[in-house]
């Protein structure tokens, strides 16, 4: 019976000020096996992650007991946990491009630690041999960068294995492949643990499932019974988060004119890079359409293509009372208003050093008169944003605040079609879902148009009227 | 001088224990100049050939130069010869280098190549080259002076500009503003416009300095303004032959050149730091 | 691909250094046949010294450059001998322009690179050890000395230098070139100046290669901190480096004309301040187009090295 892989006991972070951000966890995984944690943005997830390895920042202080492997160590000890490297702990990154040396052949990375031989073997493994293990970081794609890291962690002989949010920002068929990755690392040897988000890694790894909510675990157990017939509150609301489990949506029925068509487009982003060809979509008010694909196949520059700010090389677009942006620029002018975009990253859809009130009054020449004054108030109290928070800064508001900002201000201009652009990608699943009923139910209530813009095939099933893939 | 300001804005980690120091240096340094002449009344070119190299006293609290010049005159008359002269030169060569780093960025296309071409070509030059010549065939005064270090400088800022507008122009909240309707030149003056600012004003104090050290090596070779003018370079080289007899005197203009430059270099990195930061001086 | 990247940017470097050299020729052109003053007065001055002069020596003179013939006739005649390498002989000494380019060069070259050398020496390893520890006690110190160094002209840390080993401790000569310890404080003036900047973009480019997490994820991997400073830290620290090393030369330019002219050292910088001062055109557009050619000269070597180094680029890729 080998001692189990980790052991953490106690873990208490605080930060400078004496708050918790961690208040005393307790895990066990055991040797060979697999335990995924789950939480939102801030609960503390990732800093449990940095506290096993050692990697705290400085203003963070850490107490509590960790062994691995049988090594013990306290939490609080960085220069102790390091020594862990290689040998018990070793980490599977995030991000590919920031994991590698950018100046350095995948094959020759691999190989400092590992020697020639285990390094070529490794990458075999993973599929990446020849050209592509002599490959420059830069020249992979995102997918061989992952399974260039999956080698790396190969070749370690630690028996832990530490994956941080392994499917971050990927499209869906990559997150399958990270998961099988993962599998075949623990079929190895290894134990994992998992710290993500994303219910489809808890689901698609098995065993055994943390949750974790503000710095406190709230259940955990094994896979199947936490996922199908949760106990906490916090565990159900995040499960019917998942699109899957939505409630169908009423779907519009009126025939109307509509509001936004194109016909036979093709863009790119300069004449000779063509991105895609004889593209058409017709969008009446009240519609939700989907525009899925890829990334990189051109859905947002689509989106920007239906908004007048890219003009295709072929084709036409036409908005409302058949009016083309491109070639009625009066038009354009003034029916700009009621065509407007929801961004992806909604805290940099706000100007960065001016307070959130500002930007709003700077609205107004915009707007018809006294409609700030009216409107706005009851706006906030839709979204359940509280005036004060309009003092701040958009650095000093979470990305589900920016993003129910951003929804407010694009109401303030009554527009006819929203295109949002990923509006949930970067947020957590319980904010996601929030969001996304915003905005169907405005869809509904106010008779918009709404394209929706995603990588996500759940979501747009959940959701749409009718979807479009690049 | 750009890179220094690139190089130092990268330290984000060294703390300053006192980060107001060169800013208020800069205040201070500004203010001698401004009043100097006003609290010290004393004539810079009043020759005294029966006082030459004396020591300090009350009625020249510096000591007097080989003729008989009042030092500590000397030294506040020569302040807006190099300060002045280098806050002139560097408004203006900013100023010219911003707008058009700004039209470039904005306008794109043909116009963006034709200002970047022109300011690759600009850059090319070495600099002191360029006010070499120009003081050496013009005789060293003010107006060739001028000429050839705004010429120098103008191209940083420029290149600056424009790389500060396009990363601003490609973001989120200017696209959002667009689609909201606003007019561009809201959009330029509100949210272009202040990064753009802030990174001027940590290059500008750089080139302050470097301006001032650049106008007192010219000085110092007798090709930058000429005698009788206190400049402070220039005093530097009259003094020299006289270091051991009278080393106070010449203490002070070197010391005037070191104190101001450093002001204003440590004015440079703590803007710098500032930006960093992300805050943003309204 | 590799080597159209090289060759576009030995293009674009020759290209730079043509028009460099077009530009001064123009601007010379100016300055002598259409600013006011009297050249061939001054160049008599030069050559035969204020008090021998005579009209007929001045008039000589003035016949024997041309100042008096057709404005468009000479720009090209001008520009022709420019190009031609045609630099004429110094209206001072009467000794050919190149050999005396030469000779002052070699001079300047020793100076400048056993002061760029000095320079390195003593900032990379503070430049390192800042860079490794920032915010610690070596770091603090290098900030605040190179922040006080920068604030002097070269000129002044050459009087310092003198006053300290020159005049105070005799140990060193002040002036002149008879001998290889004549070279000493010429280049410590220099390599001070120069070193105050780079050790801060040494420790800079340090730190943040250090802070990248791909030097960490190394030492997870196994490497031991040391191998990891060596194989990654140094490597991408290099580029920024290698890039301001081109703008050293630059520096290098403001700084090797002052400390020669204070130190009387017969390299290129006291030649050129010299010939202004006696408007010795060919000395002055010689020098000033070898300068102009050894800027471009060192930039076009920090691009490619910056290529070598940084194999995104290489490749043409976008960074």
């Amino acid at each position: 019976m080998s001692a189990p892989a980790l052991v953490i006991r106690g873990l208490v972070v605080r930060d400078r000020q004496g708050h918790g951000l961690v208040r005393g966890v307790d895990l066990t995984l055991p040797a060979g096996g697999i335990l995924t944690l789950i939480g939102e943005t801030g609960s503390g997830k990732s800093l449990i992650a940095q506290a096993v390895m050692g990697l705290l920042p400085d203003e963070l202080r850490a107490e509590g007991a960790i062994s691995v492997a049988g090594r013990e160590a306290e939490a609080g000890d960085k220069p102790a946990l390091r020594r862990l490297w290689a040998t018990h702990t070793m980490v599977l990154p995030q991000e590919p491009s920031a994991a590698l040396d950018p100046t350095m052949r995948l094959l020759s990375q691999l190989a400092e630690t590992a020697g020639k031989t285990n390094a070529t073997s490794a990458l075999d493994a993973v599929e990446l041999s020849g050209a592509a293990a002599r490959a420059w970081p830069h020249a992979l794609s995102g997918g061989m960068a992952q399974r260039g890291l999956a080698a790396m962690a190969l070749v370690s002989n630690a028996p832990l294995l530490v994956a941080d949010e392994p499917t971050k920002g990927l499209d869906d068929e990559r997150v399958g492949i990270a998961i099988r990755l993962l599998a075949s690392l623990r079929d190895r040897g290894k134990a994992l643990l998992a710290i993500t988000h994303d219910l489809r890694v808890a689901r698609g790894l098995g065993s055994a499932v943390a949750v974790i909510r503000d710095g406190v675990i709230v259940e955990q157990g094994s896979a199947e019974a936490v996922l199908s017939t949760p106990t906490h509150a916090y565990t159900r609301a995040w499960l019917e988060a998942e699109p899957a489990r939505w409630p169908p949506r009423p779907r519009s029925a009126a025939a109307q004119h509509p509001v936004l068509v194109c016909e036979q487009v093709g863009f790119g982003y300069t004449p000779r890079e063509r991105l895609a060809e004889r593209v058409s979509l017709s969008l009446r008010p009240g519609e939700i359409v989907g525009l899925c694909g890829v990334s990189g196949r051109g859905k947002t520059t689509l989106g920007n293509v239906l908004l007048g700010l890219h003009r295709p090389h072929a084709g036409t677009v036409k908005w409302i009372g058949g009016a083309d942006p491109y070639a009625d620029p009066p038009a354009q002018r003034r029916l700009r208003r009621q065509y407007q975009k929801l961004h992806q990253d909604p805290v940099r859809a706000f100007v960065p050093f001016r307070s959130l009130a500002r930007q709003f009054a700077d609205l107004k020449p915009v707007l018809p008169p006294r409609a700030l004054s009216d409107r706005l108030p009851e706006l906030l109290d839709r979204v359940r944003i509280k005036p004060s928070l309009l003092a701040r800064k958009p650095a000093e508001i979470s990305g589900g605040e920016a993003q129910r900002l951003a929804i407010v201000r694009l109401l303030l201009l009554e527009p006819r079609v929203i295109v949002a652009d990923e509006p949930t990608s970067r947020l957590d699943p319980i904010v996601q879902r929030e969001v996304i009923e915003l905005l169907t139910e405005l869809a509904r209530t106010r008779n918009l148009g709404l394209i929706l813009i995603s990588h996500d095939q759940a979501l747009l099933d959940a959701v749409t009227d009718g979807e479009l893939l690049l | 001088m750009s890179e220094i300001a690139r190089s130092v804005a990268d330290t984000v980690r060294t703390g300053q224990r006192l980060p107001w120091a060169g800013p208020a240096l800069i205040l201070a340094v500004v203010l001698i100049m401004i009043l100097g002449p006003r609290v010290w009344p004393v004539s810079p070119t009043a020759q005294n050939l029966l006082d030459t190299l004396a020591g300090p006293s009350l009625a020249h609290p510096l000591g007097t130069d080989h003729i008989g010049r009042d030092i500590l005159a000397r030294v506040v008359h020569g302040a807006p010869l190099s300060l002045g002269f280098a806050l002139l030169v560097v408004a203006i060569g900013a100023a010219i280098g911003v707008v058009l780093g700004l039209v470039a960025a904005e306008r794109g296309g043909l116009i963006d190549i034709l200002i970047m071409r022109f300011t690759d070509l600009m850059l090319a030059f070495p600099g002191v080259l360029l006010a070499l010549l120009f003081a050496g065939f013009m005789g060293g005064g003010m107006v060739p002076l001028f000429v050839a270090l705004t010429i120098t400088l103008w191209p940083q800022f420029a290149r600056m500009a424009r790389a500060i507008a396009l990363q601003t122009l490609a973001e989120p909240h200017v696209e959002a503003s667009r689609l909201a309707g606003l007019p561009p030149a809201a959009i330029l003056a509100r949210q272009v416009l202040p990064p753009v600012l802030q990174q001027t004003v940590v290059l500008a104090a750089f080139s302050v300095g470097g301006t001032i050290l650049t106008i007192s090596s010219l000085g110092f070779l007798g090709l930058g303004m000429q005698p009788p003018t206190p400049e402070w370079g220039a005093m530097i080289t009259e003094l020299l032959p006289y270091i051991h007899q009278a080393p106070l005197q010449l203490a002070a203009p070197c010391l005037c050149i070191f104190v101001t430059v450093l002001a204003f270099m440590l004015g440079g990195e703590a803007f710098a730091r500032r930006a960093m930061r992300g805050e943003h001086a309204p | 691909m590799i080597a159209r990247t090289v060759a576009r940017a030995i293009l674009a470097r020759l290209i730079q250094a043509i028009l460099v050299a077009l530009a001064l020729s123009t601007l010379c052109f100016i300055f002598i046949y259409i600013l006011p003053g009297d050249m061939a007065l001054r160049v008599a001055v030069g050559r035969f010294g204020l008090e021998q002069l005579s009209r007929d020596m001045v008039e000589s003179v003035r016949r024997e450059t041309f100042i008096e013939a057709p404005l468009a006739g000479q720009y090209f005649a001008w520009l022709g001998n420019v190009f031609t390498g045609n630099l004429g002989y110094s209206l001072v000494s009467n000794r050919s322009v190149v050999s005396e380019l030469w000779r002052a060069g070699a001079n300047t070259f020793t100076l400048a690179l056993i002061g760029w050398a000095l320079s390195y020496a003593v900032a990379i390893p503070f430049g390192i050890w800042a860079g490794l520890r920032p915010g610690g006690i070596v770091d603090r110190v290098t900030a605040g000395l190179s922040a006080a160094i920068a604030s002097l002209p070269s000129f002044l840390i050459g009087i310092i230098l003198i006053w300290i080993f020159s005049v105070s401790l005799g140990w060193l000569p002040p002036a002149g070139n008879r001998g290889p310890h004549y070279l000493i404080l010429p280049a410590a003036t220099l390599g001070i100046g120069l070193s105050a900047l780079s050790v801060r973009v040494i420790r800079n480019a340090v730190s943040a290669t250090n802070d990248a997490f791909f030097v960490t994820y190394s030492q997870i991997r196994g490497l031991s901190p040391g191998r990891a400073f060596v194989r990654h830290v140094l490597r991408n620290a290099s580029t920024p480096i290698a890039t301001f090393a081109a703008l050293q030369f630059a520096m290098l330019l403001d700084g090797f004309v002052v400390v020669e002219t204070l130190f009387n050292y017969p390299g290129l910088g006291d030649m050129l301040v010299k010939a202004l001062v006696s408007r010795d055109v060919p000395i002055i557009m010689g020098g000033a187009l070898l300068i102009g050619y050894l800027y471009a000269a060192v930039s076009l070597v920090s691009d490619l090295v910056c290529l070598w180094l940084d194999p995104r680029q290489l490749e043409g890729a976008r960074s």
